[in-house]
């Protein structure tokens, strides 16, 4: 009990920290971290909707429904990959979790995420049918959703320190993957032969229980969406700490 | 009792060529499969075997030439390393200090970073703001405690620390060559101020290249070589001995020794 409101504790300091650092000398401060999100989905949204043409009933809704998450998701393994050895000359100074370090930069992420969901979503929701269920059961998948990206970002940001290019081929990956996986486009698109891709794409399994909640709600669908997700969130960080155990000595050593 | 270390045995690896992006990789690959998919590498054994305590009140000069492993042993009592093998017991919470210039966010002012600070030092502590108080009055920053880090000098940064990790006491407080960086004027100040909190804290594991303070300090002195307690005892005699020993070190063979060299 004592160890978790020390840990919450130092992560909140940590957030707060590092949000009054990014943004003290910006003349729009904050504004920047929402604009990214916004103008993506702004240009998108037009995009595929009048250019492309996709026919998708509530397009808006569907769109923002993927695409926000995504980008927290995104942002997250980004900015957190290189968390721990940013951090290192604090790991090995005090003996404070590295937990710490990548929660608080999930945290930062997810006000952001936040900021911008309520900015974009709260007006296409009005606009366009959004299910009261769905809203309300909306934390669930959220849940295992950060879950699933602390396993990610914690593997991703320990792999880091031995080998500097995971970074780089991240992004690289990253990049690949938005077309690869159903954010701007039905599940339905892609040909049955090749389903399987987006069934073991984690970050997709991750936010399809998050866009029926928001866009099509029906509970059959949300159980069955929500099962893989419920088994990434939970592996996920498992396997992230089986991993950092093996090698916390050298991890050390590396720093 | 504070602290029992019991047949640690600490071993780190380090890479003769480190390799850790695809070129450098790449490049070896062509040059030497071998050498590229079976490294070599050597194995710096910090502690073998190693064991002994600390109790209630004793303050611990720990001696050992560079490169012996003096900081890996403290960093494992602190919990930051984990041995290979063997048991570290602590009765007691442990602070251990190895940094002390130290600006974590160099954006933040001093305050900010003290605030920072306090909260991974003294993690559960209810009196946060009294230790960020006491320690900007000490530090003498004066105007420059509501200026960002980045602007300090490294000796104003290592006041800033100083002053918070030397606030309050703990069970064993491990301190590593503490008062580097820290200009005479501030050093003398804080030395007192350390020396009242290594006094009130239960023990003291502490390293330091300055024999006059280890003399002043410790009531016992630890010399550690090749993985190994190669002295314990009275601290005047420790000192005697390491500087003959060092001496004598430094003319028969290298300092820096790995122990096994090894194809992994």
């Amino acid at each position: 009990m004592q160890t978790s409101k020390i840990f919450l504790t130092q992560v909140r300091v940590l957030t707060i920290a590092n949000l009054k650092s990014r943004y003290r000398k910006t003349v729009a401060g904050f504004l920047w971290v929402v604009l990214n999100p916004l103008l993506m989905y702004g240009v998108q949204s037009q995009i595929f909707k009048k250019f492309l043409k996709l026919g998708v009933p509530n397009y808006y809704l569907f769109l923002a429904s993927g695409l926000l998450p995504w980008i927290f998701i995104v942002q997250t393994l980004e900015m957190g990959t290189p968390t721990i050895l940013h951090n290192g000359h604090l790991l090995k100074s005090y003996p404070t979790s590295p937990l710490v370090y990548l929660t608080s930069q999930i945290a930062d992420n997810f006000i952001n995420f936040i900021a911008a969901f309520l900015i974009v979503l709260v007006p296409v929701a009005y606009m366009e049918k959004v299910t009261i269920p769905g809203l309300l059961l909306l934390p669930i998948p959220l849940f295992f959703l950060i879950l699933g990206v602390l396993g990610m970002v914690w593997f991703l940001a320990t792999l880091q320190v031995f080998f500097r290019d995971t970074n780089f081929i991240l992004r690289f990956a990253l990049s690949i993957l938005y077309f690869m996986t159903p954010i701007f486009y039905p599940v339905s698109y892609i040909p049955e032969n090749l389903r399987w891709i987006a069934g073991i794409n984690p970050i997709y399994i991750l936010i399809a229980p998050f866009r029926i909640c928001i866009y099509s709600f029906e509970i059959h669908q949300f159980t069955s969406a929500l099962v893989p997700a419920v088994v990434v969130g939970i592996l996920s960080p498992i396997f992230a700490y089986l991993y950092w155990q093996r090698k916390k000595n050298d991890i050390y050593f590396n720093l | 009792m504070i602290l029992e270390v019991e047949k640690i045995n600490l071993v780190y690896r380090i890479p003769l060529q480190r390799r850790t992006n695809f070129r450098d990789v790449f490049t070896s690959l062509v040059q030497d499969p071998m050498d590229t998919l079976f490294p070599n590498a050597d194995y710096l054994h910090v502690a073998k075997d190693l064991s002994f305590t600390i109790s209630e009140g004793e303050r611990i000069g720990l001696l050992g030439v560079n490169g012996v492993g003096k900081t890996s042993l403290c960093r494992c009592i602190a919990g930051l390393f984990l041995p290979k093998s063997g048991k570290i017991k602590r009765y007691g919470p442990v602070r251990g200090v190895f940094n002390t210039a130290l600006g974590i966010q160099p954006e933040l002012t001093g305050r900010e970073n003290a605030e920072l600070l306090a909260h991974f030092i003294y993690p559960g502590t209810k009196d946060i703001d009294k230790i960020i108080d006491e320690a900007i009055e000490f530090s003498e920053l004066g105007q420059f405690a509501e200026a960002p880090v980045k602007l300090y000098s490294n000796g104003m940064q290592t006041r800033l620390c100083l002053s918070v990790i030397s606030a309050r006491p703990t069970g064993l407080l491990i301190l590593d060559e503490v008062f580097d960086g820290a200009d005479m004027f501030f050093r003398e100040k804080v030395s007192h101020r350390v020396l009242r909190l290594m006094k009130s804290s239960g023990g003291v594991l502490f390293v330091s290249h300055g024999m006059e303070q280890i003399k002043r300090v410790c009531t016992r002195v630890l010399v550690l070589h090749r993985g190994q307690i190669i002295f314990d005892g009275e601290p005047q005699e420790g000192i005697h001995f390491f500087e003959n020993f060092d001496r004598g070190v430094k003319g028969t063979e290298g300092l820096f020794q790995f122990d096994g060299h090894q194809r992994i």
